[in-house]
């Protein structure tokens, strides 16, 4: 059992935070784009749970709704990745010989570049929407569990059993889908897993330069970046969003952790 | 009319980019409901030969000439797609090592039904009802719960069986059973051999048996082929070869038995 604290702790934590997302509108009356002159910068009280920001926003619905975009954006994210990552991956490992060289080239190259200044640059040049960000992030992360399912499924595919599935007539597609895929999938779910909390940080990194997702649309990492200029007088605006973004990924690699060690 | 035909069979192991030849003109027929057994020492082709049958060859190997009919077509001509509706549904295999043959993440139901699908059309709950009664046949005890067993929880004897139940699924005209008793003690040997033979009798299939074993040999056979560096060296009926045997090498094989007495 001590070896899943882990994956309790972080399953809690996700939990958490998705129920916050979901529950969003019966957490709190204020709107997260309601505008209340009378109460700038008010500080964390009865009325505003986490205080209001320099327009009067509530804080708390920011968050709150700002954890469906941030949550979102991470999943989908990290999904793109994984099934552009488990195809090209799984194509490579199978077929080998040429198409493999070039699919695993492929990621060398996109391996060579620093993955944050590479989706910056993309951003940069792009509509910055959350289809877009999800695209981005995913576009630019397949490759690592690409490499990961390439590497399981090489050593999978000279196991006995797969030379049955051969010998009871199953094609080239059923043998990759039904047999050799349910086999290599442990370490893909452990690496998505860890990949959703990278995601979530690039996604906040990326809405914090502006590039990300934009306002009034909240997201975690935009709500830090309104709340550079106010700092000094209203440190619950960096802290609470701040707060959010650490604990969601400590949440995402608790998990990770503990489903390596639960499937591993 | 034999019901396999192997002519002339080459096939080469592709090492760096030469080839060496580890098959070297193989000609085998097995007529319909025959046991045909494969003998010869380790490396000398057996399992090769019965694998490139159905081109499951190693990616490193080819068959560098020769024919393989079955029931009036050329094997080694078909495509890869015309080749997986003979496999399994024809030209079953049974390997050596029961457990690591059986897909260690899905239940036993789960990969029967798989086969009997794949290959009959029919529904899972049809495949459900046919499974059953596939391992009923096999005597397998609670043959409802073995469904929803996972390979490592049976005995290597179990999983054989089960292998067994998978191959006859679709009531193969040939079964290849390469070496299925090696990995198992002798009384479980026994037991598996009986019921290959009871599903002999009761399916009316061909069977060619590899094997290293004679004593084994000379139970079930009706002929044996002795192989040796990849060549067919002697073939004759299960009595003459016992009894006067004619190339050096098979002399020497049974001699080699009569020392250690288990002939």
């Amino acid at each position: 059992m001590i070896g899943n604290k882990s994956l309790f702790l972080g399953a809690a934590i996700i939990i958490f935070f998705t129920f916050m997302a979901l529950a969003a509108p019966f957490l709190t009356e204020y709107e997260p784009a309601l505008i209340d002159g009378s109460n700038l910068l008010m500080p964390p009280s009865a009325r505003h749970l986490l205080g209001t920001d320099s327009l009067g926003r509530d804080l708390a619905s920011r968050i709150f709704y700002g954890a469906r975009i941030s949550l979102s954006i991470g999943i989908l994210a990290v999904g793109v990745a994984t099934v552009l990552g488990v195809f090209f991956g799984s194509l490579a490992a199978f077929y080998g010989g040429i198409l493999d060289s070039l699919l695993m080239r492929l990621v060398d190259i996109m391996l060579c570049f620093p993955t944050f200044y590479l989706i910056l640059g993309i951003a940069a040049i792009t509509q910055p929407s959350v289809f877009n960000i999800v695209l981005i992030i995913g576009l630019t992360s397949w490759m690592q569990p690409a490499r990961l399912i390439r590497s399981e499924i090489l050593s999978l595919k000279e196991r006995e059993f797969i030379q049955a599935a051969k010998a009871i007539g199953a094609s080239n597609m059923r043998i990759i889908l039904r047999h050799l895929l349910p086999n290599a999938l442990g370490p893909v779910l452990v690496n998505a897993t860890l990949g959703i909390g990278g995601a979530i940080m690039v996604e906040s990194g990326l809405s914090f330069l502006g590039l990300g997702v934009q306002p009034p649309i909240p997201s975690w990492g935009n709500i830090l970046m309104e709340s550079k200029s106010t700092l000094g007088v209203a440190w619950w605006i960096t802290v609470f969003p701040g707060l959010a973004i650490l604990i969601t990924i400590l949440g995402f690699n608790f998990l990770a952790e503990g489903l390596k060690k639960k499937i591993g | 009319m034999a019901l396999l035909q192997i002519k002339n069979l080459n096939v080469s192991f592709l090492i760096n980019g030469e080839s060496l030849p580890v098959i070297s003109g193989v000609n085998l027929n097995i007529g319909e409901n025959e046991t045909l057994v494969l003998a010869g020492e380790s490396g000398s082709g057996k399992t090769i030969t019965s694998l490139s049958i159905t081109k499951l060859l190693p990616k490193n190997s080819v068959v560098t000439s020769g024919e393989v009919h079955f029931l009036g077509t050329d094997l080694l001509q078909l495509k890869e797609s015309e080749l997986c509706r003979v496999r399994g549904a024809e030209i079953a295999y049974v390997f050596q090592e029961p457990t690591s043959f059986l897909n260690p993440i899905f239940t036993i139901g789960n990969q029967l039904m798989e086969v009997i699908i794949l290959h009959q059309g029919v529904d899972r709950d049809a495949a459900y009802s046919i499974a059953v009664e596939l391992l009923r046949q096999t005597k397998l005890s609670s043959p409802e719960r073995l469904m929803h067993s996972y390979p490592h929880q049976l005995s290597g004897g179990m999983n054989q069986r089960v292998f067994l139940a998978m191959s006859l699924a679709c009531r193969p005209r040939l079964l290849i059973a390469d070496e299925p008793t090696t990995a198992l003690d002798v009384t479980v040997e026994a037991e598996i051999l009986r019921l290959l033979k009871e599903f002999k009798d009761k399916l009316g299939f061909a069977l060619l048996f590899i094997t290293h074993n004679l004593s084994l040999a000379r139970k079930i056979a009706d002929r044996i082929c002795i192989m040796y560096q990849g060549r067919i060296v002697e073939e004759a009926g299960v009595n003459d070869i016992f009894t006067a045997p004619r190339h050096p090498h098979t002399q020497k094989l049974l001699w080699a038995y009569e020392k250690i007495g288990r002939l």
